[in-house]
């Protein structure tokens, strides 16, 4: 071979210096002091902090918000250290036990994440029909209980590189809660946009945080909040429901971005009106619309599993639980009731905390909540949050650390 | 309790790869993970109506049809399908070359293609350039009769490998140098040393001219469907061959029957086990994970000579614009932005939070339904060497450096290819070292593991591969493990030692 490389001024030394690679190495390593390994560093207690597996609250303080049929819960880490940090909009997963099983249930942060640093976060329940876990929360939770939960998680959240610096926020019911988070935080200096809020309610007794908002607004001008009474025709009121005339009359003439949150009737509603004003895509966005409740009236859903109870087998580690399985309920639901610690946070088909595998049996994913990975839809991974049994199933549930 | 032949911790691209590996030869196999998905840093998330590949740049050593690389061959020996996209250029790269001069150049794949191009950039470049390529040839044949299993004979290297042997001793910069390589050729030929996370002037030549032989002359390819495609294709096939997967399990500690792992202690419970393959970094394990008086002595030491210098960390910055690509005028899949094109300057700046380093990806412009029609996806890595600013963050400005990030990214493609981003992002997010920490609980979040400097460079820690194993039934495998970081690199060492523990248990022994 004509090549003929030397590095060194002497060839044959090159090629003993690439004989001795390893032993060179040995000399550095023996050259070295027998050191105690250690393994701490910031940049992982940081992650460990702000993520951990979960957070341990005691109930502070319980507020009453008795005509809006609501209670807000004031917790504070028990350990008394500062919670994890969260963006104005996140919502935490409580682990709430009920019975033999432990449920999880999302709800939107209601405080000003400066509350973090003094341990605290608090979540607004409102009384809903057929709100199994809302309501054991209202008549059970009393100051001083113990309740599990997970760092603010969701991406609900003001981004100024992504969302017009006007959020016109949509809110209905206890909708309203991440939003008065956000207005927290403007308040607080922690974001800076300008906040408009259609809140709509039913009339004005039932309005929920008037006396918070009306505290905010008097300090900040970058929170406005109209009242839509559905109910009630009041001066210093709107009247009716929140239409693409209403958004459009509080929008001026700057781009603006909408931010939805509510219950599904309400965002069936908005949903229509805000198509009317052609908005990019970018500029609409929407809280977790959560599993539906009715599977069987969704498109493509067999009519003939409708109230069929099948046979679950949930495979956990080297455990195997047997349970019934409703089909008209998520197979997460089925799997709580079996008393399985199995992993679940935003109940609504998106997040993924609860991606599980089907090893065998037919599910039905609904397509508007079906929050799956590309692979996955290819492959036998559910949600099992959003998913419905079609027939017997077996499934492997990931662990859970709380 | 559970009983299995082989465990693997850590679902990351090796333990995903060492599992089909192990369950293809019919051991009885485990793999769990602290996470809920397989795949370490090779998944995929989503925000809004897009999927994003939270890590991918070019998969190395796959390879075509006529030209297979170990990565082809490892995963159809396993089964591994993946329907890839491969990448016709090498690299674009913007930067500013130690002479001051600006440097826009776009390097394509294929020897002959490759030197045209360089000549083209740098007059008088042919000669070095072509002698390089010469040069892999015989790495290339020395590599494979290194890696054949059998033993090495001096004298036989000495007649057929000369040339290899008198050059990869050295780093990368001293050998281009001794070839009489124009300074502008070495700056264009150094792009892709973040990928290796060392300057040239550590950097070992035979890695160095490895990767570029599996880049250019292989060619780079891609997922069709985001990096989660590719680990759910190792997972399906681990799950066909019988192998099962406990996912959100974390694993506390490994237990010892003597001086010999016999099981872990994971949260779901203790499994028993033959043998174990770790896809941890080793000093978590040595710290956290097994009896002190266990650790061997020369790990101490290793542990006190490299001195904590764990491997580059990453920021990454995604977006989803709400216009095709074509109209947004990104006509590149892969850019280089640096600061300057001398590698060992970038390294040195990429201890600061805001330094100009930036490799823009641009998934749309070779899978044009990477995502919704209408619309592109498009990432940014910023990588970060040894350095505190990241741990000095606290959590109420840590959204403030998020979105530093963003500002910086959006910056870099107004100021480099004339491009305005904001009125087109959809979604964007940013992930740290913080995430990467909190995902795949890397010391420091490194994707990558324990830099590699001259002395403890790759060629160095596989000249005696049991001398990495130490600990008896246990192997460490991934990033931190003898072969270096990077997606093939953890596949391919990850069924290397898995073949390793089946033999050890086939046979009764231990490494």
């Amino acid at each position: 071979m004509a090549l003929n490389i030397k590095v060194g001024p002497i060839g044959l030394l090159d090629m003993l210096k690439f004989a001795n690679l390893d032993k060179d190495r040995d000399k550095v390593i023996n050259a070295a002091p027998a050191k105690e390994i250690t393994a701490n560093f910031p940049i992982n207690n940081f992650a460990k902090s702000q993520h951990p597996d979960y957070q341990k609250f005691v109930i502070d303080e319980i507020i009453d918000h008795t005509s809006a049929g609501a209670k807000t819960f004031v917790l504070k880490r028990a350990d008394g250290k500062t919670a994890s940090y969260f963006r104005a909009g996140q919502y935490i997963s409580l682990k709430l036990p009920i019975g033999d099983s432990v449920v999880s249930r999302p709800y939107s942060i209601s405080s000003s994440p400066k509350w973090a640093f003094e341990g605290k976060v608090a979540v607004t329940v409102k009384t809903n029909p057929g709100g199994f876990a809302a309501d054991w929360m209202l008549t059970n939770f009393k100051v001083g209980d113990e309740v599990i939960g997970s760092e603010g998680l969701g991406n609900f959240c003001y981004e100024s590189y992504r969302d017009a610096n006007h959020v016109i926020a949509l809110a209905g019911g206890s909708g309203i809660t991440p939003f008065l988070s956000m207005a927290y935080a403007i308040r607080d200096g922690i974001e800076d946009f300008k906040l408009t809020i259609l809140f709509g309610s039913r009339n004005e007794e039932a309005i929920l945080f008037k006396k918070e908002f009306d505290e905010i607004c008097a300090v900040t001008d970058k929170v406005k909040v109209v009242h839509v009474l559905s109910n009630e025709e009041k001066e210093g009121y709107e009247h009716g429901f929140i239409t693409a005339e209403l958004i459009q009359k509080y929008a001026g003439n700057e781009p603006y971005s909408i931010f939805i949150c509510g219950p599904e009737a309400m965002y069936r509603f908005v949903q229509k009106e805000v198509v009317k004003l052609q908005l990019d895509k970018k500029y609409v966005r929407q809280e977790f619309l959560g599993a539906t409740k009715t599977v069987w009236e969704q498109p493509g859903y067999p009519k003939e599993a409708k109230d069929k109870v099948f046979k679950l087998t949930v495979k956990q580690g080297d455990k195997e639980i047997v349970c019934d399985c409703n089909a008209n309920e998520p197979i997460l639901v089925a799997v709580e009731r079996a008393g399985i610690k199995a992993p679940s946070r935003c109940r609504a088909g998106e997040c993924g905390w609860c991606r599980s595998r089907v090893i065998s049996g037919e599910v039905f994913v609904p397509e508007e909540t079906d929050g799956r990975r590309w692979a996955d839809k290819q492959s036998s991974e559910i949600h099992p949050c959003a998913s419905f049994a079609l027939s017997d199933l077996t499934i492997v549930v990931p662990g859970e650390y709380f | 309790m559970a009983k299995f032949d082989i465990v693997i911790v850590g679902a990351g691209n090796a333990g995903i790869s060492a599992a089909v590996t192990c369950a293809a030869q019919g051991k009885k196999t485990l793999l769990i993970d602290q996470h809920n998905l397989p795949g370490g840093c090779a998944s995929s998330f989503i925000r809004g109506r897009f999927e994003f590949d939270p890590s991918v740049h070019e998969i190395a050593d796959y390879g075509p049809e006529n030209n297979k690389g170990s990565v082809r061959l490892m995963m159809e020996r396993n089964g591994i399908n993946v329907d890839w996209i491969t990448v016709p250029e090498c690299y674009r790269c913007i930067s500013t070359y130690s002479d001051g001069t600006p440097m826009d150049v776009t390097m394509p794949c294929g020897r002959e293609a490759f030197i045209d191009a360089m000549e083209k950039y740098v007059p008088g470049s042919r000669k070095s350039v072509t002698d390089f390529f010469d040069l892999m040839l015989e790495v290339n044949a020395a590599q494979e009769y290194m890696m054949d299993g059998t033993p090495n004979d001096s004298k036989y290297m000495q007649k057929h490998f000369p040339n290899v042997l008198r050059t990869c001793g050295y780093n990368t910069l001293k050998v281009l140098k001794a070839m009489k390589m124009p300074e502008k050729a070495i700056e264009i030929m150094s792009v892709y040393w973040p990928y290796l996370g060392m300057p040239l002037d550590q950097i070992n030549f035979f890695h160095y001219i490895n990767m570029m032989n599996v880049y250019v002359e292989r060619q780079a390819v891609i997922p069709h469907h985001t990096s989660h495609q590719i680990s759910m294709a190792f997972m399906n096939r681990f799950y066909e061959l019988g192998g099962e997967a406990w996912f959100n399990c974390r694993a506390e500690e490994f237990l010892f029957d003597g001086d010999k792992v016999c099981g872990v202690r994971t949260s779901l419970g203790i499994v028993e086990c033959d043998q174990v393959l770790a896809n941890i970094n080793p000093d978590i394990i040595y710290a956290k994970m097994m009896p002190k008086e266990l650790v061997p002595e020369r790990e101490k030491k290793l542990f006190a000579a490299r001195n904590q210098n764990y491997s580059t960390k990453f920021a990454m910055v995604y977006m989803a614009l709400n216009k095709p690509i074509e109209e947004i005028g990104i006509k590149d899949y892969c850019i280089f932005f640096q600061g300057s094109a001398d590698s060992r300057r970038e390294y040195e700046n990429m201890k600061k939070l805001d330094n100009d380093y930036n490799i823009l990806i641009s998934y749309n412009t070779l899978i044009p339904d990477f995502s919704p029609e209408g619309t592109s996806v498009i990432s940014f890595t910023k990588l970060f060497s040894k350095s505190d600013e990241w741990s000095k963050i606290k959590p109420e400005d840590y959204y403030k450096v998020k979105d530093r990030m963003i500002a910086k990214c959006i910056d870099d493609v107004k100021r480099r290819l004339g491009i305005d981003l904001t009125p087109y992002i959809e979604e964007v997010e940013v992930a740290t070292p913080m995430t990467f920490a909190r995902y795949l609980g890397t010391p420091e979040g490194t994707p990558y593991g324990y830099e590699l400097p001259e002395w403890d460079s790759m060629l160095a820690r596989m000249m005696d591969i049991n001398k990495n194993f130490p600990i008896k039934g246990l192997r460490h495998i991934g990033a931190a493990s003898f072969r270096g970081d990077g997606y093939s690199s953890t596949w391919l060492n990850g069924d290397v030692c898995a073949q390793l523990a089946c033999k050890d248990l086939e046979e009764g022994g231990t490494n």
